[in-house]
């Protein structure tokens, strides 16, 4: 008796909501991702981006409310997560969850309970492959990023050899398995291993040096690469280091100083401020004014998922539903955020595909261009 | 063999590395020795070392230091980790230690209230002081200073070694020759003959607890310079650093010094002749291996014979 | 200096020493801190670029107020010789004495007994669909491991620190035999048929690991099973070819057996992990009742003595060793099936601390009271989502760990043999339990 009335409960569609303020309806925007542990950092980024998305929605025919739920960024924690979220039936749409682990365990529920959730960050490949009928994503998935750091490193910087090192997280390891497939398609030879987040990397920094590769591409965060970076540079390591978005943060030129110039950051986003886009620059100023820090990774990719939602909610007049929300926001297209314009396919996809290469410059991250045209 | 063409080099780190380890390691191994419990909560003192000296060389904020500044500057940042880290153990043994001691609770209650302990420090510094690395600013122009059989030693290794080696004769000296010595190592031996002996045992517990303190918070500091200060590193280390003083016969002051070194050299082939991602498990394998071999560490154990 | 000293040289300072020594000032500046204590937790955040600015805000600013206020009443009332620790325990120290040696009546015990049935086959029935999961994810699924840490822990006396590492190979063959990893199984079962087969593996870990290991005595045997429980982490991040590695494996199916399938929802799982736990606890109650719990107990006073008396420690040591990672191995099934997903995240060694931790919280050794810690201690964190900041959890949860250990070091419901042998040691006799009181405890 008790699991039926739960299968009705899960199953209703939700999006009731209260009056409040003139008439007006409230409904409530979530955000799913780690705000305590280890992975807090990431998670109170996205966190932030949304609660400004939410802060700026205003003259909407609707009230927002904004909820966020911890799920610690770990997939034991994610479905109790989950089920706070769907539980409160004011909440009509989620931006998240962020982690790719935490997705897979949350994803089943979302998907019974036809609440869409727009993860900002989760970039595993395969998730959007899984079945689930209420995940989209912003982000480019990593199969295509891997290939493309693979290009540029085979054609733009047209290097014979290759270490890969990634810090065997679910993100890093994933983006190193494609980097690899790309390396080998694009006859570039390389020894590889993984990294164990110890933060002493003297020891493998010297073996890459042994090495003599042409260049290193790391999978992983910032957080890791800086200390790397260093001991690389301690060591003396010539060669080019390349290494993905989970890496691109100002936080790394911060952390790794003089060692982080010159070390080359793929990104699926054109990375707010290097398009030179008004309204990214814009995000970057209104963000830093909000929080008194500078937006950090994935904070853009959250404002925009959050922004979607709304614009999406926005066209449905007062048929606002968890069910109605989840198809308007399936079939977002050419919505113009502040990372890039966002379509999602059937799958879901709401990456462009394309992915932007930068570099550190004079102890700035600067755009050096579109991966596509780079490694020709 | 794999780590023929590097050998020197990788000794050479691993030592640096290892010269932490052992400072951390003999914080754990001196309560051990005078409670025989292990204090968990002894990696929030070194993380706490570490800010302490962080925001000392911060707050002085002296560009481009060189020569006798520098050293100054390293000086005042391992004396301001070092006294952080002392005023931490002392008030964790008060506020988690003393009133369990008083109600004569058993031995795992320490272990849960230091955990405890471990995650309100652990916790509130990552709500204080924010969660991301802060590097230490540049204390001196690091490079190479010279070579040993073609490996570089460098600047940060100089002088991570040589002030854990000073620490580290200094604390061995305390405890064969002071009277503070003498009593941590009655007590070590035998705490109720200490204690009919006229020992204050509660004066050498807290102490005891200073002294670890002190060398523990001087370690964040040294780990800082290399990696940066960040809230949640002690607990890795601390595992580690725990691990060491087992390995070297816990209690043992000289075993916590030889197990820290052996783990940090150890580690570091470790990681040339297999993978990185092995690290720890090559670690944890060699601690399982001596102890099937000698069951109480290196060295054996008991601080009181250790002098 | 000695106190002689001092006042011959009438120094203002042996005056200051010898006021600051006495009892009521002690207290009045411990709740003064505590208070400071309490202000910061409560106050705004600090940021990397400007780590005091958390500080500054929550001292000096409007938040502090209220607490200064209750700190110099505090303070004042202390020090004019009001104690209010002793106060505040007053009711429960007057319910204690009241209660003691009354015993309770049958018919009263059966009235409980029933409705605590009813409680707990009915209530989870009219939760919020959340609360349903925390149930058995948060809570039962831990119960479940706490039930069978305190085995190894409560009853054999060993710290066994790796225990997640059972629980991850009980995931983990259940995954293999549903086939959700890169190495296929001979045939593919469901998660329930699993069972057996994991459990097995989880036995037979236990034996291989503690076969060597269990001849060390005390914290030598927890570093070495902390280092187990690392190593085969690390393994199953490391073996991408077997484990998956850092990827882990998705889909992993609900249950399904006698005509009967477990779905998304929370509450059949409730009820299967109520059985298992019921079960569980009626063979484990059997078990130390018996001439093995017997000679658990005999080891954990005092393991040469045992030894002397002719009981095969090791034999029996390993065996409480190898009942509780089989029971870490079922809870592992019933989460990879529940969850559906695995990876090598799931089973850091914070979480055989924190098994640990609900253990002793409990109060190590009852069982009952080890059910209300495990239950407790995984309620908490996720009661607290509604009322302080999500990064600021684990504060609160340290504290109350300090607190409880400081009030309550026997556990919320300890066994009625620790009870009394920590009543004893507190009047400084006994002492001689394996895990029992420290050096430098009073008297």
């Amino acid at each position: 008796m008790g699991a039926l009335a739960l299968t009705a409960c899960g199953s209703s569609s939700g999006g009731s909501s209260s009056s409040s303020g003139g008439g007006k309806k409230t409904y409530t925007i979530a955000y799913q991702g780690p705000l305590s542990g280890d992975n807090a950092q990431l998670g109170i980024n996205m966190d932030n981006g949304v609660k400004l998305a939410l802060a700026q929605a205003t003259g909407l025919p609707f009230n927002l409310k904004f909820v966020d739920s911890d799920d610690v960024g770990d997939p034991a924690q994610a479905p109790a997560a989950a089920r706070k979220l769907i539980d409160n039936t004011g909440v009509v749409a989620v931006v998240g969850p962020a982690f790719s682990g935490a997705t897979a365990a949350s994803e089943p529920l979302f998907s019974q309970a036809q609440l869409i959730s727009v993860s900002p960050s989760a970039t595993r490949a395969d998730l959007t492959d899984l079945g689930f009928t209420s995940f989209v994503r912003v982000v480019t998935g990593d199969t295509i990023q891997g290939a493309k750091m693979a290009d540029y490193v085979a054609k733009g910087l047209k290097a014979k050899t290759a270490y890969v090192v990634d810090d065997k997280s679910a993100y890093g390891a994933g983006l190193s398995k494609f980097i690899k497939q790309g390396l080998t398609s694009g006859g570039v030879t390389f020894k590889s291993e993984g990294l164990a987040p110890t933060k002493d990397y003297s020891a493998i920094a010297t073996k890459v040096v042994a090495a003599k590769v042409d260049a290193l591409v790391y999978g992983g965060y910032f957080a890791e690469l800086a200390l790397f970076a260093k001991a690389l540079k301690a060591a003396g390591f010539k060669g080019a280091i390349v290494s993905g978005d989970g890496s691109k943060d100002d936080q790394l030129v911060k952390q790794a100083g003089a060692a982080s110039e010159g070390i080359y950051l793929s990104c699926p986003c054109g990375g707010p401020t290097a398009t030179g886009d008004a309204a990214a620059a814009q995000f970057e100023k209104d963000y830093q004014a909000k929080f008194n820090t500078a937006a950090g990774t994935y904070s853009a990719e959250a404002f925009d998922a959050a922004n979607l939602i709304i614009a999406a909610m926005k066209g449905l007049g007062s048929n606002i539903t968890r069910a109605s929300v989840t198809d308007a926001v399936k079939k977002t297209s050419g919505f113009k955020g502040v990372t890039h314009t966002i379509t999602f396919d059937q799958h879901g996809e709401g990456g462009t595909g394309e992915i932007f290469m930068h570099q550190v410059k004079g102890g700035k991250i600067t755009l050096l261009g579109n991966v596509a045209d780079l490694a020709k | 063999m794999c780590f023929t063409q590097s050998f020197w080099q990788l000794t050479i780190s691993g030592l640096a590395l290892g010269s932490v380890y052992a400072l951390i390691a003999l914080g754990y191994t001196l309560v051990y020795g005078v409670l025989q419990l292990i204090n968990f909560a002894h990696s929030e003192v070194f993380m706490l070392g570490g800010f302490g000296g962080l925001f000392l060389v911060r707050g002085l904020g002296i560009d481009n230091p060189s020569g006798v500044t520098s050293v100054l500057l390293v000086g005042g940042g391992m004396l301001a980790g070092a006294l952080l880290g002392a005023a931490t153990a002392f008030t964790l043994e008060r506020v988690a230690y003393r009133p369990l001691r008083r109600r004569g609770a058993p031995r795992l209650a320490f272990l849960i209230s230091a955990i405890g302990a471990s995650f309100f420090l652990l916790n509130l510094a990552g709500k204080e002081f924010g969660r991301f690395n802060n590097p230490m600013p540049p204390l001196y122009t690091s490079g190479k200073v010279f070579s040993v059989f073609g490996a570089q030693v460098t600047t940060n290794q100089l002088v991570v070694a040589a002030s854990a080696l000073v620490m580290l004769i200094a604390l061995d000296r305390i405890i064969a020759k002071t009277r503070l010595g003498m009593g941590i190592r009655s007590v070590a031996q035998d705490a109720e003959a200490a204690s009919l002996m006229g020992v204050d045992i509660d004066k050498v517990i807290t102490r005891t607890f200073v002294l670890g303190g002190l060398l523990g918070g001087a370690a964040g500091f040294l780990f800082g310079i290399q990696f940066g200060v960040q809230y949640n590193m002690g607990f890795s280390a601390g595992t580690k650093a725990f691990t060491a003083a087992v390995l070297g016969g816990i209690g043992n002051v000289r075993g916590a010094v030889m197990g820290g070194l052996v783990l940090g050299v150890a580690e570091n082939l470790g990681v040339a002749c297999v993978s990185s991602a092995w690290r720890d498990v090559i670690a944890f394998l060699i601690l399982v291996l001596v102890l099937m071999l000698r069951p109480t560490g290196l060295l054996g154990e008991r601080l009181g014979r250790s002098a | 200096m000695t106190t002689v000293d001092a006042v011959q040289r009438g120094s203002t300072w042996s005056g200051v020493q010898r006021w600051a020594r006495r009892d009521e000032v002690r207290r009045a500046a411990c709740l003064v801190a505590l208070m400071v204590t309490i202000a910061v937790i409560t106050g705004p955040d600090g940021s990397q670029n400007s780590p005091y600015s958390g500080l500054r805000g929550s001292l000096l600013s409007r938040h502090a107020i209220p607490f200064y206020v209750l700190a110099v009443i505090l303070a004042a009332t202390s020090l004019a010789g009001g104690r209010w620790t002793t106060a505040a325990t007053a009711p429960v120290r007057a319910l204690r004495q009241r209660t003691t040696g009354i015993v309770i009546p049958k018919p009263v015990k059966l009235v409980a007994l029933a409705l605590l049935a009813v409680l707990v086959l009915y209530y989870p029935t009219t939760l919020a669909p959340f609360w349903q999961t925390v149930l058995v994810d948060q809570m039962g699924i831990y119960v479940l491991l706490a039930v069978g840490l305190n085995v190894v822990v409560g009853f054999a006396g060993l710290l066994d620190l790796g225990y997640i590492a059972f629980f991850a190979i009980g995931a983990y063959t259940t995954a293999y035999f549903t086939d959700k990893l890169p190495v296929h199984p001979p045939f593919t079962l469901n998660p329930f048929f699993v069972f057996p087969i994991a459990v097995g593996a989880a036995l037979l870990a236990g034996v291989i690991l503690g076969g060597p290991t269990l001849r060390l005595r005390g914290d030598y045997l927890a570093i070495v099973t902390l280092g187990f429980g690392e190593i085969v982490r690390i393994t199953a991040v490391n073996s991408d070819a077997i484990t998956n590695g850092p990827q882990g494996a998705f889909g992993i199916p609900h249950f399904s057996a006698f005509g009967y399938h477990w779905t998304l929802d929370s509450l059949p799982y409730y009820y299967l992990l109520l059985v298992v736990v019921a079960l569980v606890v009626f063979f484990f109650r059997r078990l130390d009742d018996s001439r093995v719990g017997r000679a658990w107990a005999a080891i954990r006073e005092d393991e040469v003595a045992a030894a002397a008396t002719g009981i095969p420690t090791l034999k029996f040591k390993l065996m409480a060793f190898a009942i509780g990672a089989s029971t870490s191995g079922f809870a592992g099934v019933i989460y990879a099936s529940k969850v559906g997903f695995i990876n090598p995240d799931n089973f850091p060694l914070l979480l055989s601390i924190l098994v640990l931790t609900m253990v002793i919280f409990g109060g190590m050794g009852s069982i009952y009271g080890v059910i209300l810690g495990a239950a407790v201690l995984g309620w908490l964190p996720n009661y607290l989502r509604d009322y302080v900041p999500a990064q600021d959890r684990f504060i609160y949860f340290g504290a109350l760990l300090i607190v409880m250990m400081i009030f309550r070091p026997q556990g919320l419901l300890p066994s009625r043999r620790r009870s009394r042998e920590l009543r004893l040691s507190e009047l400084g006799i006994g002492g001689a339990d394996g895990t029992g009181p420290i050096p430098g405890s009073t008297q």
